[in-house]
């Protein structure tokens, strides 16, 4: 790598792909590239064809044409290939009902790295690991039917961490959670990014998107529509609507706040609703 | 079956070694069914309920609720044997109806308790694997037994998606009521057959969605995890094994 060049792990050149053959295309002509490290927000309508690019991402499926590279080399669509690909990328899907397949918790999240081929006690030192890490101690003797959506959720986490990845991909984790869980999750995701693991998270909460994310894809129609910071996508009106999303409130509010002279618009857009209060408390004492 | 499980994730002697458990009810009802001796059931039915009540921490109202369910099927078709309609009153007992005699032997009665009796401990004997052993315990034995891999991952899989199965079951059939899809026996009967569709192309999609999500985690064919094992205790071996020798004597005895 040469240096000013970017670092990019996932790229997609004139990905496509249907779910029948013939059939109306899940994704068209996608084309992307995401940075090793980067907390990547993906936006859009149902069916506009995050869930499938992500199923792309770690092989499940193949598409029909154009090429995903995967840390600068396309992805070969043999055992080998596959396994390498789904080893480095976990996903960590919406519903963890259809993911959670083992009745207990520990053997739920020593399933990977059997697979993986490690020795035993490996596997149980990395499983014990990842158990506390993801504070899962408490309900780890729980059958996977008696626990809650949270505690569900925390587990179909750990299930790809204990992987060591170095992509996670979480499709919409944060949906069906009260805000408590909403939060633990958070926080996971948030202690992955730091660890220098790539995010890939779709999700609708627009608020939460640009607080959180480095970058944000907007997609609509099996298509990227825009990709970019999320001040600058966030911003983009016409976009926004485009993908069924409404503006983030903060920016509506900071936006009024200036018009209305209460506010100078000075530094950085805020990104979240804290960040608003600071600059307001700021403003007034300076 | 929902009661047991539940039940088997509060016990105390949860981690216990499965495989004590296992030998210990397997070995007893061997001896149970190959005695029939009433003496050793009541000894059975005393031992197996002393432990799931003291020691397993299982409350005796739900032990002896959960005992009765197999006792009325068991007294029914025990009745026949009991029971005979004949011309001429046996030795037991004798009710004239009429021309007739409801009738009953010595030999009859003591066979019918010698069932009963029989049957009951059996029962016990597998409550007390079901009630004191979670379904991933008891397959971690069968596969050690060699059991085909393929039994135990079925077994696995419906016991995990029974659950899932049930939660949507009462949700399509909540969101029938909802809309009045049970107002009468007809709508009822429609609605159920509805659910019954329902349910296949939901499991459907869901065999489909765990297949992906399974080979994302590098699934290649056979369902490979962690065993947790419970240690094994010198001490409650020993009590296994002395016990089921007192039961082997008593077999033999009675053969002899």
């Amino acid at each position: 790598m040469k240096s000013g060049e970017k670092d990019v792990i996932i790229e997609a050149r004139d990905l496509c792909y249907s779910y029948e053959e013939g059939g109306e295309r899940a994704l068209n002509y996608v084309n992307l590239k995401i940075e090793r490290g980067r907390k990547v927000a993906f936006m859009g309508a149902n069916g506009s064809g995050k869930s499938t690019f992500f199923l792309c991402c770690n092989g499940i499926f193949r598409p029909e044409s154009g090429t995903l590279l995967f840390d600068g080399r396309p992805v070969e669509y043999t055992k080998q290939g596959l396994l390498d690909l789904r080893r480095r990328v976990g996903i960590v899907f919406q519903d963890p009902d259809n993911q959670l397949f083992l009745a207990s918790v520990y053997q739920e999240i020593s399933f990977g790295p059997m697979n993986l081929g490690m020795r035993e006690e490996d596997v149980k030192r990395e499983v014990e690991q990842v158990i506390e890490k993801l504070e899962i101690t408490p309900f780890r003797e729980r059958p996977a039917h008696a626990l809650s959506g949270g505690q569900k959720k925390q587990v179909s986490i750990a299930d790809v961490l204990v992987m060591h990845p170095e992509v996670v991909i979480l499709d919409e984790p944060a949906a069906a959670l009260d805000a408590k869980h909403a939060k633990i999750v958070r926080e996971i995701v948030d202690k992955m990014a730091a660890e220098g693991i790539t995010v890939l998270m779709a999700t609708h909460n627009i608020d939460y998107a640009l607080e959180w994310a480095d970058e944000i894809v907007l997609m609509q129609e099996g298509r990227v529509l825009l990709q970019g910071d999320p001040v600058t996508v966030c911003r983009n009106q016409e976009a926004l609507q485009m993908a069924n999303q409404e503006p983030p409130a903060v920016l509506t509010l900071y936006k009024k706040l200036v018009e209305k002279g209460v506010l100078k618009q000075e530094g950085n857009v805020p990104r979240s609703l804290a960040q608003l209060g600071r600059y307001i408390d700021e403003q007034e004492q300076g | 079956m929902i009661a047991a499980d539940k039940l088997c994730y509060r016990s105390k002697l949860r981690y216990v070694n499965a495989g004590e458990k296992f030998w210990f009810s397997v070995l007893t009802m061997l001896f149970l069914i190959l005695s029939r001796s009433l003496s050793m059931a009541v000894l059975v039915l005393l031992v197996n309920g002393l432990l799931t009540v003291k020691n397993g921490g299982i409350g005796l109202g739900s032990y002896l609720r959960l005992l009765s369910v197999p006792l009325v099927f068991l007294i029914l078709s025990t009745l026949a044997v009991v029971v005979n309609v004949s011309k001429v009153p046996l030795d037991a007992y004798a009710v004239p109806v009429g021309a007739f005699y409801i009738t009953g032997s010595r030999e009859s009665l003591l066979f019918g308790m010698q069932l009963i009796g029989t049957a009951m401990a059996s029962v016990s004997c597998l409550y007390f694997l079901s009630l004191h052993t979670t379904m991933t315990d008891i397959l971690g034995v069968l596969e050690g037994l060699h059991c085909p891999r393929l039994l135990t991952e079925l077994m696995l899989l419906i016991y995990r998606f029974i659950f899932v199965l049930m939660d949507t079951a009462s949700a399509i059939l909540i969101s029938q009521k909802a809309r009045l899809g049970h107002r009468n026996f007809k709508t009822s009967i429609r609605s159920f057959g509805w659910m019954g569709a329902g349910l296949l192309m939901k499991a459907f999609q869901r065999s489909n969605a765990l297949y992906d999500a399974m080979e994302s985690r590098c699934y290649a064919g056979s369902i490979r995890v962690l065993r947790e094992q419970r240690s094994v205790k010198p001490g409650e071996v020993g009590a296994i094994v002395c016990f089921e020798l007192l039961l082997l004597g008593m077999t033999i005895g009675r053969k002899l």
